[in-house]
């Protein structure tokens, strides 16, 4: 048995040697109530000031997983039984609402200062931005005052020249076709084959090609959201943009806390913090988006919340009926191609 | 533990071999290889800590310059008044401003905003906006914090923007009066940290949270800062991040900002696996020699060993003829073995031979002992002294019996051992005639032998315990009995038949003469078989067997054919 004794105190140098020769290093982790997950479909452009600045007002540490809206909730719908992110940062509330229950109820500190429309009943999202879907046109091809309403995108005047993105792929298009819906009376069907049948076939990929269409002159009217429109104007595009007369909807962003968040401190200080004034004006001012506030006016030339003109649009039914309406809108996009 | 028990010795020995060829060299470059990373790992270290330590020095150098500016431009009412809103001479600001900033001005650009967050004085043009938000970023915190604060850029690649801004309040009667921001551009970070960084090192700044601000190889900065504030969040080592290098982080206590150093790593996978190869060729090299040494060594050693063996086991055959053979020179430990082993065997050799001879004597006077039962001088000269009185007498049968017996016992007592064959056969002539007196010539006695046998050599009185068994058993109560001596010569043997026509062997006597399991004085035939085995080997002998020719015994004496010396015999003829 000598032997093995020898044998073990040799192979105990050994290890005591290998240990010694890592160093501690000083460890500058963050401690876990210093820590904050928060998964966002937002661009970095948006969420890098109003995360830095969270950190450098809180000291918590933000670790930021960006992605597609719906990436993400699936993803969050996979870590359901054990969360890995604490806020859910961006996404139409549409979207928020389908996932209900992968969140956390929360009412947030200033759930005063925002306007009714926009809560959710129950608190179940927090709204970021208001936005609202607008008509963009091509100034050169289009005069003022002709294009102002839902009903005049079914006019047959402008076959085959509307620029609208594929409902099932970009949720703001689907927002905007349930908006028409709302905007225009008679029955559903009817509208929807009566639009269909006006765009002629001609459905785009991504709701950031119908400006690209219009600024360009293929299509001399689309349909998209105030917030990408202003956007591009401010950037130099020759567009204009309208608010429907016959009113629209005006869907918020928001962000949600997961159930079970390890963070739950945390992620209810950073919901605060996105509708905290101080984001609120930022997002106007940098971002050309809509607060959802009641105290912060529009900057610049976009109008104010009260002269636009608005549907009664229900996001629950919105989000459940979903299906119902992506069917029958793709039912009649087959018989107009087939024809 | 069973399995490392080796059957053989010489298994054991290869083992040993093998064990103390391989054990030194893996401990050894083991060791050697732990003992190099560890000073390598430890000069690395020492290396960095060094090199971090110069950057936190110009960190700490930037710092104060800094806080003294603050101080001299906080303390200027010429300052303060024009941030304010009262009308100053911009031209004694500047100065002002310049007078503060001049020792820190190589570091960064630096800027005066009033308390709107609006840049009033610069120490150089500023392009973009001309605002700074109050209740947002750098200046709010500035605000709320009353010390020198410092805030990453938003887009640390975009080089027309200052990468890093520092800034402190200005206070005029406990109101902000202002803000003093300090402009950090890339190229002024690079002028700070290019010379503190080795050449292969590259060095990192970051903010309290780690984003990037400035690397020296400024494409990396983000990509560098991200991947090292998730190995950070995630809870792994920084090196862990590269094989290829080594990171080492170091908080500045004066600005809060973090530096990471990285180092090319010293034990890439490459240089490792090159020691480990060269450690495990050495290792098979020593390998290699040992088992060639082992078994070099092992034949030498076993080879002797088992030629011994096969001799030990032939010896335990009695065969005593066997030696090793022992090489000339050989003077170790087996050498002497085989010697002495040799020198055993001839020994063991000597000692049965000197046994066989022992032994041969005895049996000689054994014999001799036999040839003197009977005291034949004494009884000679009674049987001539008995023949002249029955000649005196007239009793002619008398005369004859006891010349024929006196004959007989003549040829007994006679010197040789040996006679030939004529002498015995007329003396077995003299017996026969005497025993046919005595039982009144009951039976014939015939002999037929060639000329040319007669000159053969045999045992003295070996025919006449033949002649007598058959007279007194064979002939017993046989009419018209007939006795018959016969020789013939085959293959270099003699034999010599003595038949009769009584009633011959029962079966189970016939063969090869067997001794009775108890002497009972017919001690006859025991004794001319004992005498032929003895004199010529055990293949020679007595045979019993019955005649085929009709009824009646034949017993055979088998001898080799002997005649007189060469000379002798020469003389005979």
């Amino acid at each position: 048995m000598g032997k093995w004794r020898i044998l073990a105190v040799v192979l105990l140098l050994f290890l005591l040697t290998g240990c010694a020769g890592t160093a501690p290093e000083p460890d500058y982790a963050p401690e876990d109530e210093e820590r904050l997950v928060l998964y966002t479909s937002h661009k970095k452009e948006v969420w890098w000031p109003i995360v830095k600045e969270f950190e450098t007002r809180t000291g918590v540490w933000v670790e930021v997983v960006e992605g597609g809206t719906n990436e993400l909730l699936e993803r969050l719908d996979k870590e359901q039984d054990a969360p890995q992110a604490d806020v859910m940062f961006g996404g139409g509330v549409e979207s928020l609402e389908s996932y209900r229950d992968l969140f956390a109820p929360y009412t947030c500190a200033e759930a005063d200062a925002i306007l009714p429309q926009y809560r959710a009943q129950d608190d179940i999202w927090t709204p970021f931005s208001s936005l609202p879907v607008v008509f963009v046109y091509n100034p050169k091809l289009v005069r003022a005052g002709e294009i102002t309403t839902w009903r005049d995108l079914l006019d047959p005047t402008w076959k085959g020249k509307i620029a609208f993105a594929d409902p099932s792929v970009s949720g703001s298009s689907y927002t905007a076709l349930v908006t028409m819906l709302c905007a225009v009376e008679g029955e559903a069907d009817d509208i929807l084959r009566a639009f269909a049948e006006n765009l002629d076939g001609k459905q785009l990929e991504s709701s950031g090609a119908v400006l690209s269409y219009v600024a360009g002159g293929q299509a001399v009217v689309g349909v998209t959201l105030e917030e990408t429109a202003s956007r591009r104007i401010a950037a130099g595009d020759e567009l204009a943009m309208v608010y429907p007369a016959d009113g629209t909807s005006c869907v918020p962003d928001g962000c949600a806390i997961l159930n079970g968040a390890p963070h739950a401190d945390n992620a209810r200080a950073f919901v605060d913090f996105t509708v905290s004034r101080d984001v609120q004006q930022l997002i106007q001012e940098q971002f050309c988006r809509r607060s959802v506030r009641s105290d912060l006016e529009p900057a610049g030339e976009l109008p104010s919340f009260g002269r636009i003109a608005q549907v009664d649009y229900d996001v629950s039914l919105a989000s459940e009926s979903r299906e119902s309406v992506l069917m029958s809108w793709a039912f009649y996009q087959e018989t107009e191609e087939t024809p | 533990m069973k399995q490392l028990r080796f059957s053989s010795f010489r298994q054991r020995l290869n083992a040993a071999f093998l064990a103390v060829s391989l054990v030194p060299v893996l401990l050894c470059s083991a060791l050697l290889l732990q003992i190099f990373r560890l000073r390598m790992t430890a000069d690395q270290q020492q290396n960095a800590e060094q090199q971090l330590d110069g950057a936190c020095h110009a960190l700490f150098s930037m710092q104060e310059g800094l806080q003294e500016a603050a101080i001299t431009i906080g303390g200027s009412e010429t300052v303060l008044g024009a941030l304010s809103g009262g009308w100053e001479n911009s031209a004694s600001v500047y100065s002002a401003l310049y007078d503060a900033t001049e020792d820190v001005r190589r570091f960064a650009r630096f800027e005066l905003y009033d308390a709107e967050g609006t840049l009033m004085y610069a120490t150089q043009t500023v392009h973009g906006a001309q605002t700074l938000p109050v209740s947002w970023g750098i200046l709010k915190e500035a605000a709320d914090r009353d010390t020198i604060v410092y805030s990453a850029s938003i887009d640390p690649t975009d080089l027309d923007a200052p990468v890093l801004r520092g800034a402190v309040r200005l206070t005029r009667d406990g109101q902000t009066a202002g803000f003093l921001v300090a402009a950090f551009y890339e190229t002024q970070l690079r002028a700070m940290f290019d010379s503190l960084a080795g050449a292969q090192n590259e060095i990192l700044l970051m903010d309290g949270f780690w984003r990037g601000v400035y690397c020296s190889q400024q494409a990396q900065v983000q990509t560098l800062s991200y991947a090292l504030r998730g190995q950070l969040l995630h809870g792994k080592a920084l090196t862990g991040l590269s094989d290829n290098f080594v990171y080492t982080a170091r908080q500045d206590e004066a600005t809060g900002l973090f530096l990471v150093l990285q180092q090319p790593q010293v034990f890439t996978r490459g240089t490792l696996r090159l020691l480990y190869t060269v450690s495990a060729l050495c290792a098979l090299g020593g390998v290699a020699v040992s088992i060639a040494l082992s078994l070099r060594l092992s034949r030498q050693m076993f080879q002797p060993i088992g030629t011994l063996h096969r001799a030990i086991t032939q010896v335990g055959k009695n065969d005593l003829e066997v030696q090793v053979p022992v090489q000339e020179g050989q003077c170790d430990e087996l050498g002497e073995l085989a010697q002495q082993f040799n020198g055993m065997v001839l020994s063991l050799r000597r000692n049965q031979q000197a046994l066989l001879e022992n032994q041969q004597a005895l049996n000689d006077a054994q014999i001799r002992m036999m040839q003197a039962q009977l005291n034949p001088h004494f009884l000679c000269n009674t049987l001539d002294t008995m023949k002249w009185i029955s000649k005196i007498n007239q009793v002619p049968q008398v005369a004859l019996m006891s010349t024929n017996l006196a004959d007989i016992l003549r040829f007994c007592i006679s010197p040789d051992e040996f006679v030939e064959l004529r002498q015995e056969l007329a003396i077995l002539g003299r017996y026969v005639e005497i025993q046919r007196i005595r039982l009144s010539d009951s039976f014939t006695f015939a002999q037929d032998v060639p000329e040319g046998l007669l000159s053969c050599l045999v045992p003295k009185m070996m025919l006449q315990p033949l002649a007598e068994n058959a007279i007194l058993h064979g002939l017993s109560g046989v009419q018209d009995g007939r006795l018959t001596v016969t020789a013939r010569e085959s293959d270099g043997v003699l034999e010599i038949c003595v038949l009769d026509n009584g009633c011959g062997f029962p079966a189970e006597m016939l063969g090869p003469y067997q001794a009775p399991e108890q002497q009972t004085g017919h001690l006859g035939l025991f004794n001319v078989d004992t005498i032929l085995r003895k004199h010529y080997g055990e293949s020679f002998g007595l045979r019993l067997g019955n005649r085929k020719d009709g009824a009646g015994a034949c017993i055979t004496a088998r001898l080799p054919m002997r005649r007189r010396d060469a000379d002798a015999a020469g003389a005979g003829c």
